[in-house]
């Protein structure tokens, strides 16, 4: 108990009296840590963005209006067949009505139209999504010469315009974030590189001098893993305090960009709180205890 | 007490120690003199088992340094007092609890520490100072708190390796004294140093050597080279 009491006498003499060292390293590792959690919440929104741009990928097949229900299951099953098609969704005559009159709800004047027609004039349709988007094409060209007697017309003309731009986008975006990687991969091996300098460099005397005095290998070791142990738990502490309002400021501006759509980042955090700040917590520890000993092992040879 | 028998060291191909022999006796006070590169250092970082021995036996007490394990050596340096040119305290650290800080590191008691420590820098002529942090006071006084430190664990040894290098005459003096006070109360001194003036007035046993041998040892010696 008296070793252990004065190890983290020592580790906090050892933080309080290297004020500036202390800061410095906790700021490094904040630094850091901002850097992947800012890459984690790019990587979520991108994410986010591409799904609910191939959520709109969508292929249309408008059937006869006299089309049986039996033909319908048919065309359906068979299309379910093709590799490239990840759902085919079947909107009946009374379905499509359904939406049309949700979607125009406020629009009295296409809803009296309706009204005066006097039957449901929409058709029943085979809505397609496919299984990639990078494929979309192959498949509408596909479908272009797909036959059968009760399709009354196909609706995918503008789509191919549409998913290349698309395809352009995600392709830049995915560019990007590799860029981004790359780029903070190798920030943090410069930081972690830097930080065993500092250390190494700020307890080289300290650890001749314990050497020198008679102190065992334990005494000269914990207080550094404890220290680390400090630094990990301050560093991740900050970084918690730091980003849930950054995120709790980005969240309403996400969703005014993502209507319709499930991209909650705050919620992201909060139901992966543990995974997230937890494995960063531990990389951090490691990262510190291996520079810290490292450290100690160069210069504990006196 | 200390025994060094046909000890031989290298560095790289350079030999520093060329079949050094010498014995100290237990209470002895020695001076170990010679010129830059003569091997004085090396023998003192043979005592404390910062550096091995490439042939030949070193003695300290009952501990065979050159069969030492590693784990063993933190033990040997609880019974051998050093102090250094450099005085080697912890600047983050008063002087208090530098002296305090070897014995935290061998496992002390508080109740030994609070009894050793005020007697230590009594013996040293710190009263009152143990608060202060070494960049607080004068290379003298720092010699002083080092040389408390090295006598915590009441060693039988003290190693003195230059520890006048970095003070004045006045300074150098009173250290020389203190040292002397040491050795009256029964530990071996080996006092590594070049100061001439110093060595002559000590007129104590006096090993000089040269190029890493022993070329004279005398009782009452004085500064050869």
């Amino acid at each position: 108990m008296l070793s252990l009491y004065r190890i983290i006498k020592f580790s906090f003499q050892d933080i309080i009296r290297n004020g500036w060292l202390s800061i410095v390293t906790v700021t490094i590792l904040f630094l850091s840590l901002f850097s992947i959690n800012t890459l984690s919440t790019a990587s979520y929104i991108s994410d986010g963005a591409v799904n609910a741009i191939k959520d709109k990928i969508d292929i249309s097949l408008y059937l006869k209006a006299d089309s049986q229900e039996k033909e319908i299951m048919l065309l359906k099953n068979s299309l379910n067949q093709n590799s490239r098609i990840k759902e085919v969704v079947y909107i009946s005559k009374a379905a499509a009505l359904e939406d049309f009159r949700k979607k125009y709800e406020n629009n009295q004047e296409v809803l009296a139209a309706l009204k005066e027609i006097g039957k449901n004039p929409l058709s029943p349709a085979l809505i397609i999504h496919p299984v990639n988007l990078e494929e979309s094409a192959l498949l509408i060209n596909e479908l272009k010469v797909f036959d059968s007697p009760i399709i009354e017309s196909r609706d995918f003309s503008d789509n191919s315009i549409i998913l290349g731009k698309i395809e352009n986008i995600t392709k830049r975006i995915n560019d990007v974030g590799l860029f981004i990687i790359i780029v903070f991969a190798l920030t943090s091996l410069l930081v972690v590189y830097n930080a065993i300098r500092v250390t190494i460099y700020t307890h080289r005397q300290e650890i001749e001098i314990m050497r020198l005095v008679g102190a065992s290998n334990f005494f000269i070791y914990m207080p550094y893993v404890f220290s680390s142990l400090m630094y990990a738990i301050f560093s991740v502490l900050l970084i918690i305090a730091a980003f849930f309002p950054l995120l709790t400021l980005l969240q309403p501006y996400l969703e005014v960009f993502f209507t319709g759509y499930s991209v909650n980042v705050l919620s992201y955090y909060l139901d992966n709180f543990l995974v997230i700040f937890g494995a960063q917590f531990l990389v951090v520890l490691f990262i510190n205890i291996f520079a810290s000993l490292i450290a100690v092992r160069r210069y504990s040879k006196i | 007490m200390i025994k060094l028998e046909k000890v031989s060291k290298f560095y790289s191909k350079n030999k520093v120690l060329d079949e050094v022999s010498l014995f100290i006796k237990s209470g002895e006070f020695v001076s170990i003199v010679g010129q830059s590169g003569a091997g004085k250092t090396t023998v003192v970082r043979l005592l404390i088992g910062e550096e091995r021995a490439d042939s030949g036996k070193v003695q300290v007490g009952d501990w065979d340094i050159t069969r030492l394990s590693r784990r063993e050596i933190p033990h040997l340096r609880r019974q051998i007092g050093v102090i250094f040119q450099d005085f080697k305290l912890l600047p983050k650290k008063t002087l208090e609890e530098n002296i305090s800080f070897a014995l935290e590191v061998s496992g002390g008691s508080r109740e030994k520490i609070k009894k050793i420590v005020p007697s230590v820098l009594k013996i040293v002529g710190l009263e009152g100072k143990g608060k202060r942090y070494p960049g607080e006071v004068s290379g003298g006084e720092k010699q002083r708190a080092a040389i408390a430190r090295a006598l915590v664990h009441q060693p039988k040894i003290l190693l003195a390796d230059e520890p006048t290098g970095n003070l004045d005459a006045l300074n150098a003096d009173e250290i020389i004294e203190l040292l002397l006070r040491i050795n009256n109360f029964g530990t071996t001194v080996v006092l590594v140093t070049h100061n001439k003036e110093i060595v002559n007035r000590l007129n104590r046993r006096v090993i000089t050597m040269d190029s890493g041998q022993v070329i004279s040892d005398k009782e009452n010696g004085k500064y050869l080279l």
